[in-house]
């Protein structure tokens, strides 16, 4: 008996260039916004050679904007995705498979677009559940992809330039060409979308725009729970340095004329108090009062040179990040502290006790907790 | 126009270059194809002819406008919620994943229920005024 398989019939509604070319254009935003965020974090946290020092320290709430908004685009993308694949897939099927070489490989551009697309959504959701089920390193991974996409997006969108042109408006040509008794149900349909796209930001976007931190049901973090109110990433547990008993700890700070301080003398310097956010990678921020020692009145002791870039060195035994490093526009920074306070408070050992760098406009990770050493460069 | 369409689309693939090149310097590249590709498949075998196998059957008659609100949004904070939901395995300390999420989840139904039954409903009582009155 021989089968036939024969493709799907579709009926249904919808499924047109106009649909396909209002929902695109919100995802086509959506997907820049993450692109653009998601390079300009690359960059912060991995600056080539040269470009370390022209990572500017203001505004004080940079990186803390630019990630809230990778991760909240990120989640709007989510229905918008599945609602553009939703109208789009009879194309699956479209007889003959294969046209022409043309054909193919812009089939083959698509699937590169869908795959990737699915791809980065859904590891940069599970990385911010810090759920890692790959046995690939999600960094590189997660950047590289994006490359893949950001070119597939480009080229989908020269392809079909001509369609979305005449399905632009209402009244474009194409649009008046489609059945006009689907207008109302397709109105209908984006608006769904759009509640959608409205209902996933309200329940995560709180983790860093705290104003609507009320409204969190499905963060990874809220920015109220955490030691002395505020999240954490790395506890001193994990770290391997527990609580640091005071008349143990010294800050080393290398340069010129090095120097070391016992945590008395460090309390004895003059303290600053400052306004700052803690923005994390994975999407989370909050805002908290922080006072201790300026770095650049540490670095102006030790005779520093003004263009001096600082190497920060963490007393943690195990865990990335150990180390971070700063341009001298951050190092220079009057806001950028050895913070030994929070809120008023001596610093929790999750937070760095008894001294943590916090610097404005910095990525989470780069703010170095336990510090014990501090090295002018170059 | 022409000429700035093929501008774009070699751009396009020069940036698709950038990717694939990057993607060669990465430790394991045959795990990251098998995740780009069950990614594909995932969608286009299971979970589109899920959703449109439940469109078939629910999202009909004079309440689909309302229906279909209702699923897309349910479904959409759904998957939204995956990972926090269904993350094995202990935290790295009790600020991540704090809050009670399966509760959560289901407020979340229960609301969107709510509002889609209360949006049939006044559209509805809109209808039956608009017959009565001419």
């Amino acid at each position: 008996m021989k089968l036939h398989v024969s493709p799907p019939a579709f009926r249904g509604r919808l499924h047109d260039p106009r649909t396909a070319t209002s929902i695109g254009r919100w995802l086509g935003a959506a997907f820049a916004v993450c692109f653009v965020t998601g390079l300009i974090s690359h960059f912060m946290q991995h600056p080539p050679g040269s470009l370390a020092d022209d990572i500017p320290s203001r505004p004080v709430w940079g990186y803390r904007l630019s990630q809230g908004l990778h991760v909240a685009s990120g989640i709007a993308a989510v229905p918008l995705l599945l609602a553009k694949l939703w109208t789009v897939y009879p194309h699956l099927f479209a007889r003959p498979p294969l046209r022409s070489v043309k054909h193919a490989l812009e089939r083959l551009s698509v699937a590169v677009l869908v795959a990737g697309a699915l791809f980065e959504l859904s590891t940069g959701l599970l990385n911010t559940a810090q759920w890692y089920p790959w046995p690939f390193s999600f960094v590189p991974v997660h950047y590289a992809v994006a490359w893949l996409v950001v070119g597939a997006l480009v080229l989908h969108v020269a392809v079909k330039a001509p369609e979305i042109r005449a399905h632009w408006t209402r009244r474009s040509s194409g649009t008046l060409a489609l059945p006009a008794q689907d207008g109302p149900d397709r109105r209908s349909l984006l608006a769904s979308v759009g509640a959608a796209v409205a209902a996933v930001t309200l329940t995560t976007v709180g983790q860093s725009f705290t104003p609507l931190k009320d409204l969190l049901l499905f963060a990874p973090r809220d920015p109220d729970k955490g030691p002395q109110s505020l999240p954490v990433n790395r506890t001193a547990a994990a770290a391997g340095v527990g609580r640091i008993a005071d008349e143990a700890y010294r800050l080393v700070v290398a340069g010129p004329r090095s120097y070391t301080l016992t945590l008395d003398d460090l309390r004895a310097l003059p303290q600053h108090e400052v306004e700052l956010p803690i923005a994390c990678v994975e999407g989370w921020s909050k805002s908290a009062r922080w006072s201790g020692v300026r770095v650049v009145d540490l670095l102006e002791r030790a005779s520093a040179p003004a263009h001096a870039r600082v190497r920060v060195v963490s007393l943690q035994l195990r865990g990335g990040y150990r180390v971070s490093e700063m341009g001298h526009r951050h190092a220079r920074d009057p806001l950028t502290l050895l913070a030994l306070r929070l809120n008023g408070e001596e610093l929790h050992p999750d937070h760095g006790y008894p001294a943590r760098l916090i610097a404005p406009d910095r990525p989470g990770v780069l703010q170095t907790k336990w510090v014990g050493r501090l090295e002018v460069t170059s | 126009m022409k000429a700035l369409r093929v501008l774009a689309g070699t751009a396009g693939v020069a940036l698709m270059g950038v990717g694939a090149f990057l993607l060669t310097d990465v430790r394991d590249p045959a795990g990251v194809l098998v995740w780009l590709g069950g990614a594909v498949l995932l969608h286009d075998v299971v979970i589109a002819p899920a959703v449109l196998l439940i469109g078939l059957v629910l999202v009909r008659g004079g309440i689909r406008g309302p229906v279909r609100g209702a699923l897309l949004v349910a479904g959409a904070l759904t998957a939204v919620a995956l990972p926090v939901l269904l993350r094995p395995g202990r935290t790295a300390n009790p600020s991540v994943l704090p809050l009670d999420y399966p509760r959560n989840w289901l407020i979340a139904l229960v609301a969107v229920a709510a509002v889609a039954a209360l949006w049939a409903a006044v559209r509805e009582f809109v209808r039956a005024r608009g017959r009565t009155d001419r």
